[in-house]
């Protein structure tokens, strides 16, 4: 019993321990916050230029390293998802072209499929076998009979 | 670089639409004798007028034979019995007659048992008398309608 009373006493110890860390360091990044925003009134010229250098190299560097990530994961720095297939197939300019063209008769081939079923019902062989015959329905005079009446 | 891709892919893109208009072109110029067994069956009733048919009339045919081994028997014996006649309107009256087929077709059940009576009416008018309807009724599509 003593032994679980230890602990959770630890335990409670370990944890006020801790919110007193975090609150000592939010108020240490206050300060520093503070101290940045003074001085920043006061940088020089040639401070302000180094600044600026600076960041430019950290967001070049950072760029090249987001590239990098994503030319390993398959697409290259123009975008190019032909690195899938490997480097040999990727640098063919002409493979690049040929996938194009094939991806376009596919798509082509597909819409055609899509058309020819959904209009099935309405082809001219269906026109023939429908319960009018076609002249009823190529007849304007039946057409004007109907609105008349 | 850019440039040689894009000219090139232009280029394959023209060459596979001319070879697709080619195909379709020969297969509508078709003659009787060299359509297969199955098309003799279905466009018999065409057989003596085949050859002086237009290219766009025989592709249209040549879609109904296509069409025919989808439909059941009965269906297949109306086809038959009304392709002469189908083959003989003008192009204004073919493409009246889709248009009218698809308004036909969306139509309830009740309605379209009651266009079937008007139909039966509309027949036992004298002949004089739908010559007149026909006359007073403007055509409902223009040149660019048909094909």
């Amino acid at each position: 019993m003593n032994t679980n009373e230890n602990k959770t006493e630890k335990v409670n110890d370990s944890h006020l321990m801790n919110d007193a860390q975090l609150m000592v360091e939010a108020q240490i990044a206050n300060h520093i916050v503070d101290l940045l925003d003074h001085r920043v009134q006061q940088l020089t010229p040639v401070e302000v230029q180094r600044l600026s250098a600076a960041r430019s190299l950290a967001v070049s560097q950072l760029t090249s390293l987001q590239t990098q990530a994503a030319s390993h994961h398959g697409v290259n720095q123009s975008g190019h998802v032909l690195q899938w297939f490997g480097h040999h197939v990727g640098q063919h300019k002409i493979m690049s072209s040929a996938l194009l063209v094939v991806a376009m008769l596919l798509a082509l081939f597909v819409a055609q499929q899509f058309s020819f079923t959904h209009n099935l019902e309405n082809s001219d062989a269906f026109l023939l076998a429908s319960d009018l015959p076609p002249e009823a329905y190529a007849d304007k005079g039946f057409n004007a009979w109907l609105d008349s009446n | 670089m850019a440039g040689f891709q894009l000219r090139f892919k232009s280029t394959v893109l023209a060459l596979a639409l001319v070879f697709s208009s080619l195909a379709i072109a020969d297969e509508a110029n078709v003659t009787w004798a060299e359509l297969s067994d199955a098309q003799h069956q279905v466009l018999n009733p065409l057989a003596a007028e085949w050859d002086t048919l237009r290219p766009w009339q025989r592709e249209k045919m040549l879609d109904i034979a296509r069409d025919y081994p989808k439909m059941s028997a009965s269906k297949q014996a109306l086809v038959t019995k009304r392709l002469s006649n189908w083959s003989r309107m003008t192009p204004y009256e073919r493409e009246n007659a889709r248009k009218r087929h698809q308004q036909f077709q969306a139509l309830s059940a009740d309605k379209k048992n009651e266009l079937r009576k008007k139909w039966q009416e509309y027949q036992k008018l004298p002949e004089s008398e739908r010559a007149r309807l026909r006359a007073e009724s403007p055509d409902a599509y223009t040149d660019a309608d048909l094909n």
